[in-house]
């Protein structure tokens, strides 16, 4: 049981639904100034 | 209800004035059809990811979906990691800088003109435009009956003049300010959303006893999940769903990877990448996004199942029954018996944003598709701004129309039905499209028909939750559905999307070795 939800699938849900919002986070710091992608199309 | 009607008018016509002063706002900076079209391609990165976002929630996720959660528990959670992971950074990062770079070098103006120009196909633009013009008023329509009913008591207002009135609020500033206009008020629409639903998410478990104490009574209750639920594979609200039980399926194929995947192919939010200048915008956009994402529908989610506890501590009962066994209502009787006077008022104009930033963004995308895609293709008068507001109009009355035909408790159903229509439809087509080099026009064309049809069939013929009140099947055939459990419960998507997908792929290989084939034997 980890914080009261005994189920992992949900208290993976939770874990990835935090981690992606953090992704997108780290993703928009580490790309701030980057224009697109690499591939010069 | 808690609040005075005179405080909440008077907050109200506040938030309507900043409104239309923000509408002023896009419409002095309206210059040109491009302006009016796609924001003059140069939108602000907290503007686009708070347009993009507030225009992805609708009441439907927060009320509908809410409420969803409070019936059939946490699993709803994986719907926010795709809402995430798919609708936030696969959409931003695979798919719109590609879309905004393409866009901008076609000078494509809408989804339908953006598919014609990479397929060098107008029939492909005039399919594209008759999907949006035919599927998203039915999704509009729900939109308008969702504010209209919140509107009606909170204000004491009649049914019909608050849907009236709701439709022409947001017709007046999309009318003279476009998509700028539309995009300034989204933005305060999703500040004011993160505002609310921040205060609900911390609220709710100040109330509960803190974060461990409110999942662990929710989890105590599981023997209270109603017999109904449970014969149909439910176990609980913090436990999934029996693997392969109806319940399972309907919160998995429908709720979670209906919406979830039919995010990435909705055309009023493709249009959002082409408002950027430039990569650096989107990239940016992402930081704001995802969060924002998360504190819409996680929190939604999340307090809508703990919306139980809650009702549990108050009178012994479990969500849906105090509701009365109303889904569409346990967000709302949560809020206005559970919170304080003030956060009612902040929420409810937290549920008016919802409605009016997705609404605005589908009166743009339905007007312009109409004009710019179907009845003035390749013509000069499509490009101005008068023929553009005029099919805004006659789009915009559709819908009202619409709204008065369709029947209740159509909110959620009707928000699956066009996310699915549109990832079964366009996703394929859209995705070879940006990414491949040569692209195969018929290819597009038969994945895009392929898709559409086989998620009519599905819907009409199979799916027992729109086949049973369609009647089409029991009308032709004597049968509620033709095919008998599990498939009635698996949504047209799944089995629509893989269809167009494969006929995309097929006839692209195909394509590609003719391709090289000529070139080998005319030498």
């Amino acid at each position: 049981m980890i914080l009261g939800i005994p189920d992992l699938q949900i208290v993976i849900g939770y874990g990835l639904a935090i981690g992606l919002a953090i992704a997108c986070i780290v993703y928009g710091l580490l790309n701030w100034n980057r224009e697109g992608d690499e591939d010069g199309s | 209800m808690a609040v005075d009607t005179l405080t909440l008018t008077v907050l109200a016509l506040i938030y309507i004035a900043v409104t239309f002063y923000l509408g002023y706002l896009g419409y002095k900076k309206t210059k040109s059809t491009e302006d009016y079209l796609v924001a003059g391609r140069s939108s602000h990165p907290v503007i686009i990811a708070l347009s993009y976002g507030a225009t992805f929630i609708s009441t439907s996720a927060i009320v509908g979906f809410g409420g969803a959660a409070a019936n059939l528990g946490m699993g709803l959670i994986w719907l926010t990691v795709l809402n995430i992971g798919i609708g936030i950074l696969l959409a931003f990062v695979v798919f719109g800088k590609k879309t905004r770079e393409i866009g901008q070098r076609l000078s494509a103006i809408t989804f339908p003109d953006l598919m014609g120009k990479i397929y060098q196909s107008p029939p492909l633009q005039y399919i594209s435009g008759i999907i949006i013009i035919i599927g998203m008023p039915l999704y509009t329509a729900a939109i308008l009956i969702g504010g209209a009913r919140f509107i009606e008591p909170t204000f004491n207002m009649e049914y019909t003049t608050a849907l009236f009135l709701f439709a022409a609020i947001v017709a007046i500033y999309v009318f003279f300010g476009g998509l700028i206009a539309v995009m300034y008020t989204d933005a305060l629409q999703g500040a004011i959303m993160l505002i609310g639903m921040s205060f609900l998410l911390v609220l709710t478990y100040v109330y509960l006893g803190g974060i461990t104490a409110a999942n662990t009574a929710l989890t105590t209750m599981a023997d209270m999940v109603p017999q109904a639920l449970s014969d149909q594979g439910m176990t609980g609200w913090t436990t999934m769903p029996e693997l392969g039980s109806p319940i399972w399926f309907t919160l998995i194929t429908t709720l979670v990877l209906g919406v979830g995947i039919g995010v990435l192919a909705q055309p009023q939010l493709i249009v959002r990448f082409m408002t950027a200048k430039d990569g650096k915008s989107l990239n940016r956009a992402v930081l704001v996004g995802g969060p924002f994402i998360l504190m819409m529908t996680g929190v939604a989610f999340t307090v809508g199942a703990l919306s139980n506890v809650w009702f549990f501590q108050q009178d012994g009962t479990i969500a849906i029954t105090a509701a009365g066994g109303n889904v569409d209502a346990i967000i709302p009787l949560f809020i206005t018996q559970a919170m304080p006077d003030i956060f009612v008022v902040i929420f409810l104009l937290t549920l008016l944003s919802a409605a009016m930033s997705t609404l605005s963004g589908l009166f743009h995308a339905m007007g312009t598709a109409l004009i710019c895609d179907i009845w003035g293709r390749g013509r000069e008068c499509a490009l101005s701004l008068r023929a553009n507001q005029c099919g805004l109009v006659v789009m915009i009355l559709v819908s009202l129309v619409i709204a008065f035909v369709l029947p209740g408790s159509i909110i959620a159903r009707a928000t699956a039905m066009f996310m699915g229509l549109c990832a079964a439809a366009f996703l394929p087509a859209f995705a070879v499209g940006i990414y491949a080099k040569t692209p195969c026009t018929r290819a597009a064309l038969w994945s895009i028909v392929s898709g559409t049809v086989i998620w009519f069939f599905w819907t009409a013929f199979v799916h027992v939750a729109e086949a049973k009140p369609l009647g089409i099947c029991q009308m032709l055939t004597g049968q509620v559905t033709l095919l008998g459990a599990p498939w009635t419960v698996i949504d047209p998507l799944i089995i629509a999307l893989p269809v167009s997908a494969i006929v995309m792929a097929v006839m692209q290989i195909q394509y590609n070795r003719m391709r090289s084939k000529p070139a080998v034997s005319a030498s």
